[in-house]
């Protein structure tokens, strides 16, 4: 018995864990980094809480928001326009391997998520956030097929958003 | 006529060349900057009869860059006079069969239709990258700004600055990175 469950764990963790959920005591079913530790018979699995290591270089404005519980944009709290070519900010919002992060792990409004993740699109087409891409991709920008491996730019008014359905001084949804 | 005066006249009459680099620039953009340049335009003793244009070096002509979609909706036509000769070739198969033919034709183009194109664009050189011959590069005493700024590849950036760049986000405590093949 104790080895089918061994194996049955096994496999379900290998299928994107649908057992996380069943065994965790604590309301939050996301931690920052989970271990497996495997002991003759028993398996523990830990869900370790990590530093992200931001902590100390985070703006003061988004800490204020922060506490205050208020949504932090680039655009709408510190009315900064970013462009494509901005890639030290574009490569905080988006994981290792390129894709932009969930709303909810981003904390973006609905309309600068859509932005954000439009610029993201536009830098990784003109190849400037060459590295953050997935494992299996070892072509560099200009080696890439046909027209793609030539130099291109982008135009920000180009992003279609939809209207922004609050009031000016509001703060953004 | 005194010594200062007369090199002053040496100066101004003499042959100026410049040095453009087109890495990230738009061709059609540049094209303006350049043919000023070409014609002699920016000179105070301009005149259409007047020869007084300068030497323009173009390097790095392979990394010229292109807004949007306009390496695949931009095409350059050819007929070769025969029934059915016409061709049209998109930009970017221009590009990588010739990395100079783009810059050429929109400095060309640029020049207007007069019989003083062919003899300005004689007094253009253009090169795919920044390999010029000794006897060119010598002669070059100033260069023309860059209009666009060339943007820089994150994995160019050192890891320190990125590192300690000011950040204006922070994980959730309940985030779980996803795990990646
Ligand atoms: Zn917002």
């Amino acid at each position: 018995m104790n080895n089918l469950i061994k194996t049955i764990f096994q496999r379900s963790f290998a299928l994107n864990f649908p057992f996380i959920r069943s065994i965790t005591s604590t309301p939050a079913n996301r931690i920052k980094q989970i271990e497996l530790h495997q002991e003759n018979d028993t398996l523990t699995v830990k869900g370790k809480i990590v530093d992200s290591g931001r902590e100390s270089l985070l703006l003061p404005e988004v800490t204020e928001c922060k506490n205050k519980g208020v949504r932090f944009c680039p655009e709408c709290s510190l009315n900064l326009h970013l462009k494509h070519t901005d890639v030290l900010i574009l490569s905080q919002y988006i994981r290792k391997d390129g894709c932009m992060l969930p709303r909810r792990v981003t904390g973006l409004c609905k309309r600068q998520q859509r932005k954000i993740g439009t610029l993201v699109t536009m830098a990784h087409k003109a190849g400037l956030l060459h590295g953050y891409k997935p494992s299996w991709c070892t072509k560099l920008p200009n080696q890439r097929y046909k027209h793609k491996k030539f130099n291109t730019y982008f135009f920000e008014n180009t992003i279609k958003l939809p209207k922004a359905h609050y009031k000016q001084n509001e703060p953004c949804k | 006529m005194s010594s200062r005066q007369r090199v002053q006249q040496w100066a101004t009459f003499a042959r100026q060349w410049h040095i453009f680099d087109c890495k990230w620039q738009n061709p059609y953009e540049s094209a303006i900057a350049i043919v000023k340049h070409l014609k002699g335009l920016h000179k105070p003793i301009y005149h259409p009869m007047n020869d007084c244009g300068d030497h323009v070096i173009c390097i790095n002509t392979k990394e010229i860059a292109l807004p949007g979609n306009e390496w695949t909706k931009r095409a350059y036509f050819h007929h070769t006079g025969y029934p059915g000769g016409a061709s049209w070739t998109l930009a970017w198969e221009l590009h990588s069969k010739d990395p100079v033919m783009i810059m050429k034709k929109a400095i060309y183009r640029r020049l207007g239709n007069n019989l003083q194109r062919r003899y300005t664009m004689q007094r253009l050189h253009l090169f795919p990258d920044d390999n010029v011959p000794k006897e060119l590069i010598e002669n070059v005493t100033s260069q023309i700004r860059q209009l666009r700024v060339v943007p820089q590849r994150i994995d160019h950036i050192e890891k320190d600055v990125i590192d300690n760049y000011p950040k204006i986000m922070d994980y959730p405590t309940d985030y779980l990175p996803k795990t990646l093949k």
